[in-house]
């Protein structure tokens, strides 16, 4: 699981607050860096989408917390070395084992050869 | 220029090859039935050039300069290509089964066969370079060329010539079988399938025995070896007095003896097209043996979905870059790696509830990155793409955070049943409405069960408008891909999300 995923991930264990699945807590023990081709372009026009504060968070809990400052500064679209570092931190790092733990539930959802297992169970669906 | 064709020149050498570069080639290609607009905007993007789409749907025409070759095995929304010796518009058929097979045989020595042979076997030479053929051991023969000793040739007639349409031979399927989802379109050809396979043993025996008592080395390995040939038939129309089978009978006895070519039904050098439908009629010769939908999967699942569909529909939804695409049934990955390949600026993720299709998207991302490790030294790049198993109806992504929806939704037939699909369908629309940005977004989904769709979909027309329909044959069912493009409405603000 890329941290880019992760960024889109949300909880959806019913009877939480709105909100409160977001963002899932990464416990991993297990992470692979692997290149990806840059694109300048593309990681620039992810930028806004993405929910910077998890972001961060996610690198964090993975051991990267330097990589990111604590927001995108303005021209950023031409700062390349930032630029390659969120590629890095979005693309090139991977969850192969551990879990993500909804905030709010505290339910976790395990992580299994890069594939996150987010089924719920049918008594909590 | 018949001479140029005779036994002793059928092994054409390298010379040809150069010759072959310059020309200007007419490409025929098949394509998925209802994708041949798609496959046309991809030929023009890649190739510069205009296609023309033939009433003989699934198949487009182009013309390239011969040399371009490698970039048009590399298009992906094709499934098969061939070079055209010659198109007739409107050919006329005469009534009479005897003189309108007599006019398919008279017609073999007027054709220009010279420089799409040279195309031919240009063709050969890039071939040359990837793996050693292997052998079609699964096919039925299409015809005959007549065997010196008279051969059988009654065993695989087709019952019937008031079929609409008829093909005497077997789709190719190389994988194992199960279950594959191999276009189809004649109703009858399995059946008849199995009835001809049991006179193929005979015959590929006799032809086994033949070719074997000859110096079988292949041609175009140095020195001049007789080529082996065999004759595809396919038609369709109902007013032909006589079937596929004795059509490619009757023009395989002649282009035999035009060429002195050797008739063999597995072991062939040249495969010649003849296409039938209705008045128009096109030879050709072909330039692949195995259709290319296959190539990224190598984990099949029991309804996993041809590459080239997949192509189709991803471009159906014109993903630009940074376009996250969501496929949320992805089985065993087809769609989304089919995108991870051609639209690497994009962000894929598939996802599945089943953990068999979870495990087999995994395994195909797997090999396709193993597949780009050989080409680089160094460790294998990795793929924008991630695998989720997750429940459709209930998908954990944030509100608004993707913006292509691309997937196979189960169809009544293999997968589920219609029963779960009338519960499964209008979840599933509200699901992708959810997680699909408003405005921008867009879905592309294909089913089979239309009426259960458009029921769907008339129920959540708040969020999703119908843009675009194509109408496409897959493993024989007729089924239907819809283009959606999201409404600007903001999704209800009912479950916890942002």
């Amino acid at each position: 699981m890329k941290l880019l995923t992760h960024n889109l991930l949300s909880s959806h264990v019913p009877g939480l607050r709105p909100g409160g699945g977001f963002p899932l807590r990464i416990e991993a023990a297990e992470v692979r860096e692997r290149p990806v081709p840059f694109n300048a372009a593309f990681v620039s026009r992810l930028v806004p989408r993405l929910r910077w504060d998890a972001l961060r968070e996610a690198a964090e809990s993975l051991g990267r917390p330097s990589e990111l400052p604590p927001e995108p500064t303005p021209g950023y679209e031409a700062d390349e070395e930032f630029l390659r570092r969120l590629h890095h931190v979005l693309l090139e790092v991977e969850v192969l084992e551990g879990s993500l733990q909804c905030p709010d539930s505290g339910r976790r959802f395990p992580i299994s050869r890069g594939v996150p297992n987010l089924l719920l169970t049918e008594d909590e669906a | 220029m018949a001479g140029a064709e005779a036994a002793g020149d059928a092994g054409l050498g390298s010379a040809a090859a150069q010759e072959g570069a310059e020309l200007a080639a007419v490409i025929g290609a098949t394509v998925p039935t209802g994708f041949e607009q798609t496959a046309a905007q991809e030929v023009q993007e890649k190739l510069g050039s205009a296609s023309r789409i033939s009433r003989d749907r699934g198949k487009i025409y182009f013309e390239v300069p011969a040399r371009s070759l490698p970039q048009v095995h590399r298009l992906r929304s094709v499934d098969n290509l061939f070079v055209v010796v010659q198109e007739f518009k409107d050919y006329q058929f005469k009534d009479n089964k005897e003189d309108a097979l007599k006019d398919l045989e008279d017609l073999v020595k007027k054709l220009p066969w010279t420089d799409p042979l040279k195309v031919w076997e240009l063709n050969n030479s890039l071939k040359k370079k990837k793996t050693k053929r292997k052998k079609h051991s699964l096919q039925s023969p299409a015809s005959r060329g007549k065997l010196s000793d008279g051969g059988e040739e009654g065993g695989a007639d087709q019952n019937s010539t008031s079929d609409q349409e008829d093909c005497a031979q077997n789709p190719v399927s190389v994988e194992p079988t199960d279950g594959q989802d191999t276009e189809n379109p004649q109703g009858v050809t399995s059946r008849n399938g199995v009835e001809e396979e049991e006179d193929n043993e005979q015959s590929d025996v006799k032809a086994g025995v033949q070719a074997s008592s000859e110096s079988g080395t292949k041609a175009g390995e140095g020195e001049a070896k007789v080529l082996r040939f065999r004759v595809t038939c396919n038609r369709a129309g109902d007013k032909h007095s006589f079937t596929s089978n004795e059509a490619a009978r009757d023009f395989g006895g002649a282009v035999q003896e035009h060429f002195q070519w050797k008739a063999d039904m597995t072991n062939f050098d040249v495969e010649v097209l003849l296409n039938i439908h209705n008045n128009e009629v096109v030879v050709g010769i072909a330039l692949t043996e195995e259709s290319l939908h296959r190539r990224n999967i190598t984990h099949f699942g029991p309804t996993t979905l041809r590459s080239t569909l997949a192509y189709g529909m991803l471009r159906l939804c014109d993903p630009q870059p940074t376009d996250i695409i969501v496929d949320p049934m992805c089985g065993t990955g087809a769609i989304p790696i089919e995108g991870a390949a051609e639209w690497p600026y994009c962000y894929h993720i598939a996802g599945d509830n089943s953990p068999q299709a979870v495990k087999r998207a995994a395994n195909n991302i797997s090999s396709l990155l193993r597949k780009n490790e050989s080409k680089d030294s160094s460790t294998a790049l990795g793929v924008p793409l991630d695998v989720i198993q997750w429940d459709i109806c209930n998908l954990p992504l944030r509100t608004g955070s993707v913006d292509i929806v691309v997937t196979d939704m189960p169809f009544g037939k293999r997968m589920g049943s219609k029963k779960k699909n009338w519960d499964l369908y209008p979840a599933c629309l509200m699901e992708m409405g959810r997680i699909c940005t408003p405005g921008t977004g867009r879905a592309v989904l294909l089913t089979q069960d239309k009426k259960c769709f458009a029921k769907a979909l008339s129920r959540v027309g708040h969020i999703w408008r119908r843009a675009q329909t194509v109408w496409v044959n897959v493993g024989g069912l007729h089924a239907a891909v819809y283009l959606l493009r999201r409404t600007w409405e903001r999704a209800d603000e009912t479950r916890s999300f942002w």
